[in-house]
């Protein structure tokens, strides 16, 4: 019982999951273009301190 | 760089192309495969005319990018028949206005399965599950191609 309710629980994170994801290919090219530059900025850091950035690494000067 | 015939023919590709078919995914550059004239492609160094002609409009070329207002572009020659037929039959898109050439998602995956590796595996994946892809294309595409690969009916 208690597995099956664990097992309904977890396909509804999925769906869930599956239509975010859906959502943000879906989404206008502005939008997009923001959250690529979101990911860069939260990316940045976590590279920096894993090996020397290349010299074209780093967030996009640009505002969609 | 078209008009001025530097370049026959060009095509925005990889992780900026994605952005116009299926979920962002991240990248620092912009890949432009470019058609260049025959005597130009055959040569040692096919972009040095693209680099002097960006440094001659005012942009700044620095470790193989040309900065476009602040985004660095990386120009790729054709590198195969894939990428020749990628840039021939390329979508054109419009971003603020701006018409804009763009790999189509077929040949987008296609060519991610081509490269080969982790993180192109993980593009062809992104544009299988998000991006309205002709599974049936695409399949001719890695047959033409002779990727091996198969490409489910669902992603």
């Amino acid at each position: 019982m208690k597995r099956e309710f664990a097992g309904d629980r977890m396909v509804d994170v999925f769906a869930r999951k599956r239509a975010w994801h859906r959502r943000r290919a879906e989404a206008p090219l502005v939008e997009k273009v923001r959250i690529l530059l979101d990911l860069q900025r939260q990316e940045i850091p976590l590279l920096a301190a894993q090996r020397p950035l290349r010299r074209w690494e780093r967030p996009w000067n640009i505002t969609p | 760089m078209r008009e001025e015939g530097v370049v026959i023919d060009y095509a925005i590709g990889g992780a900026t192309a994605v952005l116009f078919y299926a979920e962002p995914t991240r990248t620092y550059d912009v890949d432009v495969f470019a058609l260049l004239p025959a005597d130009e492609s055959s040569s040692l160094a096919p972009l040095v005319p693209v680099y002097q002609w960006a440094r001659a409009h005012g942009f700044t070329v620095d470790a193989g990018h040309i900065l476009v207002h602040g985004v660095p572009v990386q120009v790729l020659p054709a590198y195969s028949a894939l990428v020749v037929e990628a840039i021939q039959t390329a979508r054109v898109h419009y971003y603020e206005d701006v018409s804009v050439r763009v790999v189509g998602p077929e040949h987008l995956a296609a060519l991610a399965l081509q490269a080969g590796g982790a993180r192109r595996r993980e593009r062809a994946w992104l544009l299988l599950q998000t991006a309205r892809i002709d599974r049936d294309q695409l399949r001719a595409l890695v047959r033409r191609h002779d990727i091996d690969v198969e490409i489910p009916d669902e992603a």
